[in-house]
C-alpha cells in the first residue's frame, strides 16, 4: 500500500490567498499568552481575572462585616447577663 | 546566483532581525512577513488543503517564536530554522491524524528525476519510479522532495536537515542507487 498521496502538475495557491491568512498580530497574541504568566499582565487588562478577584474582596468584605456583627451582638449578651448575676459585693 | 543564496551581508542584517526579535517579540513580525509565503508553500506541497496549510504554518511561526529565545546563529538563514520546525509541525500532523502524507511534483521534475536514474524518460518509467516511490520511508521521501521537486541546492537540504552538505549529496545519490538497483530487479523480474 502506499504510504503517500500523490499531487501532480497541481497549482499552488496564489498570493493574494497567502495573504488572506497572514495575521502576525494572532501569533504575536498566542505567544503572550503564553509567555506571559498570569501575575505580569495587569489586572485591568484581563477583565475576567479583575471581576473575580472583585467578587472575591466583596464576599470577605460581607463575611468580615457579618462576623464582625455577630460578635458584637456576642460581647453585648454576656455584659447584660453579668450585670444581672453580678452578687452583690460583700461588706457594701 | 540562486533564490537560497545568501550573502554574508543579508545574513549579518538577518542576525541582526533575530536578535531584535529575541528582546521584543513584535519585531518578529519582520521576519513572519519575509518568511510566511515560503513557509505556507512548502507546508501546502505537503499537505495539499490551504486552510491546512495556514493552521500549520501559524503553528511554525508560533513555535519559532517560542523557541527563539534559545536560537543559536550557525552561519546558515534563518529560514533553515524555520523550515525543520516546519517539518516537525507537518510530521506531527500526518503521525496524529494517521492521514496520507502529501507529495506535490510536476511531470517535469518526474521525468528528470527517471534521467537521473539512467533511465529514459518514457511514460512507463515514470509509472515504474512512481510506485518505487511511494514505498520510501519518510526521511528518504523528504531528501527527495527537496532535491528533485523542489530543485533545492543540497548546501540548503543540509541546513534544513541539520546535515552537512557533504552528507545529503551522498544521502541523495545512494538513494538515487537504491532507485536504480530496484528498477533493475522489477525489470529482471517481468
Amino acid at each position: 500500500m502506499s504510504k503517500y498521496k500523490f499531487r501532480i502538475d497541481k497549482p499552488e495557491p496564489s498570493d493574494e490567498s497567502i495573504n488572506r491568512h497572514k495575521d502576525f498580530s494572532k501569533v504575536h497574541a498566542s505567544h503572550q499568552r503564553m509567555t506571559k504568566p498570569l501575575y505580569k499582565t495587569p489586572l485591568y487588562k484581563n477583565p475576567k481575572v479583575f471581576l473575580v478577584l472583585l467578587l472575591i474582596l466583596l464576599l470577605v468584605y460581607v463575611i468580615a462585616e457579618y462576623t464582625a456583627g455577630k460578635m458584637k451582638k456576642e460581647d453585648r449578651k454576656p455584659k447584660q447577663d453579668s450585670a444581672q448575676t453580678r452578687p452583690g459585693i460583700p461588706g457594701s | 546566483m540562486n533564490e537560497h543564496h545568501k550573502t554574508d551581508n543579508d545574513l549579518a542584517l538577518e542576525l541582526q532581525q533575530v536578535e531584535a526579535a529575541k528582546s521584543d517579540p513584535a519585531r518578529f513580525s519582520v521576519l513572519y512577513e519575509k518568511y510566511y509565503k515560503v513557509i505556507f508553500i512548502f507546508i501546502f506541497r505537503r499537505t495539499g488543503e490551504e486552510e491546512l496549510a495556514a493552521d500549520i504554518t501559524s503553528n511554525t511561526f508560533l513555535k519559532a517564536m517560542l523557541a527563539l529565545p534559545k536560537y543559536e546563529y550557525k552561519g546558515v538563514p534563518f529560514s533553515a530554522f524555520l523550515f525543520r520546525i516546519a517539518l516537525n509541525e507537518i510530521n506531527m500532523y500526518f503521525r496524529k491524524s494517521k492521514k496520507e502524507r502529501v507529495v506535490s511534483l510536476e511531470q517535469v521534475s518526474l521525468g528528470a528525476m527517471v534521467d537521473e536514474t539512467g533511465q529514459n524518460d518514457s511514460e512507463e518509467n515514470r509509472k515504474l519510479v512512481m510506485a518505487l516511490l511511494s514505498h520510501l520511508d519518510a526521511g528518504s521521501m523528504q531528501m527527495i522532495e527537496m532535491r528533485f521537486f523542489e530543485k533545492r541546492p543540497f548546501a540548503e537540504i543540509g541546513q534544513i536537515l541539520g546535515i552537512t552538505e557533504n552528507h545529503a549529496k551522498v544521502k541523495t545519490y545512494r538513494l538515487l542507487d537504491k532507485l536504480k538497483a530496484l528498477i533493475l530487479k522489477r525489470r529482471a523480474g517481468k
